[in-house]
């Protein structure tokens, strides 16, 4: 117990207060909030690539697979397009989202940060050549670029506006038109900055600066693929949930980029007809470590339905239906999970053997690994199912995951939940006396 | 109008609570505005809203959010974390007509 507390200390004092300032801190807000918006294009496009990949053979008897198949295989070009303007040009979507999102926190205006933004990106990543521009790192190969160009361009914005360095107009001119020359500086500022860059990394190592940057973000990405980094982030997410704070939310927005970037690399592979290659992807973290929410706690739910204890049994019926969309906030709160010893255990040691049984189970390819970005509020099993290109194993795995997860869950459950029958017992027993002392 | 704005991570738990705040003005016959926004909609909410109440999951997120609002004079506080689980419209109304008043 005392490990515990001294354990619960460091996660108030340290953990919690850091993570709040990460979580508040601009620019991570900003790049969280720049994915957030491009979310909605990365999940219809990518949706239309899963379309394009029946879940049948070429040798299918079903009706229904065969003409899915010769749709698929004859429209393939059309049914796709999306696909490549959304989740192909996730870089363009973040850019501008960031920047945006940025601008807004400084208070600047906003679209046309993101269109300065845009520009910029475009000059470091999609040189044109005979009237064509390359497609190459508009996807997921650009995010980085994208965020540091977004970053930059907002900065710039902001540094000469501090130094009141701006294109003065006679004082005749009407506000509204000297305000649309309040970018002219900015945009040649980006203009003598990024594309001088771009030009000599171009000239001198042919390289483009996305390469380039992808070269340097390429060890945080091997890394950020690999278990135990994976493990690290479930973990301070879920202590973070047990100190009460949403730490997904804080730990999914330092991971997107890194996710996004995975997601894109396989969804890019199977567009080409080749073999994934990432495992930890968002839909990952949605699907398999988050069944239910956070905690994976939608077996908790069910739990609950039956309980014995009236509170549990009221938190159940009032959690189940959002815990299948994977909303647990109810239950997180209401049981409480948060900050109760008795659920301790299972609330960190539960999402994290569904990470490693998920890791292992894609990375030796006994389930395909995901390629498409499916709503996070998908009912996990569905929501699997789809990310992984119609993969029924990787639905089949989610169900073994709950299984198990309900196991672990189970004990603790029982111990927590003869904690408050003994207290609602003790409490119908004063009510009692109180009404029978009234009485008399 | 009174306008009430909830905000947490997503918008999403959020506005079950919304639900269950609309069905006590009714009970009340009060005529208040209530709205779920994400976190990451704040600042826009906050232009029209005349009381904010933060999900206990973003209360990390308080101490900016009452400097944006402090200069604009709008009250801002954290939903009580056991109100919030079980979804206690009666007792977040209160709170949020209180910090109104």
């Amino acid at each position: 117990m005392s490990l515990y507390v001294s354990l619960m200390r460091v996660v108030e004092n340290h953990i919690a207060p850091l993570a709040g300032r990460i979580g508040s801190q601009r620019h991570i807000i900003a790049i969280r909030d720049g994915f957030i918006c491009a979310m909605p294009f990365l999940i219809v496009g990518s949706i239309m690539l899963i379309v394009a990949n029946p879940p049948f053979d070429a040798d299918t008897t079903s009706g229904f697979g065969r003409v899915w198949l010769s749709v698929a295989k004859t429209h393939w070009n059309t049914i796709t397009m999306p696909f490549f303007m959304t989740m192909g040009l996730m870089s363009v979507f973040v850019a501008i989202g960031t920047a945006y999102s940025l601008a807004k926190h400084y208070g600047l205006d906003a679209l046309t940060a993101g269109l300065l933004s845009l520009m910029a990106f475009l000059l470091a990543a999609a040189p044109q050549a005979d009237n064509k521009m390359s497609l190459d790192f508009l996807g997921g190969q650009g995010v980085f670029t994208a965020l540091i160009c977004a970053i930059w361009s907002v900065e710039l914005i902001r540094l000469l506006k501090k130094y009141n360095i701006t294109l003065r107009l006679p004082e005749q001119v009407p506000p509204a038109i000297a305000r649309s020359f309040e970018l002219l500086y900015p945009v040649i500022g980006i203009l003598l900055t990024v594309y001088p860059l771009s030009i000599l990394l171009q000239s001198e190592f042919h390289l483009l600066l996305p390469a380039a940057i992808m070269h340097l973000f390429q060890p945080l990405i091997g890394v950020g693929d690999t278990l135990p980094a994976i493990l690290l982030m479930v973990l301070i997410a879920n202590l973070l949930w047990f100190a009460g704070i949403h730490g997904d939310n804080i730990v999914t927005g330092l991971l997107n980029p890194i996710f996004m970037t995975n997601l894109a690399a396989n969804a890019a592979l199977v567009a080409q007809g080749a073999a994934t290659t990432q495992t930890l992807t968002a839909p990952f973290w949605s699907f398999y470590v988050c069944i239910g929410g956070s905690g994976s706690t939608l077996v908790l739910a069910l739990l609950y339905l039956r309980s014995r204890s009236v509170h549990l049994r009221t938190i159940g019926r009032l959690s189940v239906v959002p815990s299948v969309f994977n909303i647990n906030e109810p239950l997180l709160f209401g049981s409480p999970v948060v900050m109760n010893p008795t659920l301790f255990i299972p609330l960190l040691l539960v999402p994290m053997v569904n990470a490693v049984l998920a890791y292992f189970a894609l990375h030796w390819d006994f389930v395909e690994k995901m390629v498409a970005m499916a709503p996070w509020t998908a009912p996990a099993p569905l929501g699997a199912l789809i990310s992984a290109s119609w993969d029924i194993r990787a639905a089949v795995l989610v169900l073994l995951l709950m299984a198990l997860d309900f196991a672990i869950w189970l004990p603790f459950f029982k111990v927590y939940e003869k904690q408050l029958i003994t207290q609602e017992m003790q409490q119908a027993d004063a009510e009692r006396a109180a009404s029978a002392a009234t009485g008399a | 109008m009174k306008k009430i704005v909830l905000c947490c991570a997503a918008g999403m738990s959020t506005s079950m609570l919304v639900k269950r705040m609309q069905a006590e003005t009714e009970k009340r016959a009060l005529t208040l505005e209530i709205v779920a926004v994400p976190a990451a909609e704040f600042e826009s909410a906050l232009a029209d809203a005349d009381v904010v109440l933060l999900g206990p999951q973003v209360k990390y997120e308080l101490a900016r959010f009452s400097r944006i609002a402090a200069p604009l004079g709008k009250p801002i506080a954290v939903i009580d974390m056991m109100d919030y689980g079980t979804l206690r419209g009666d007792k977040v109304l209160d709170h949020a007509l209180a910090l109104m008043a």
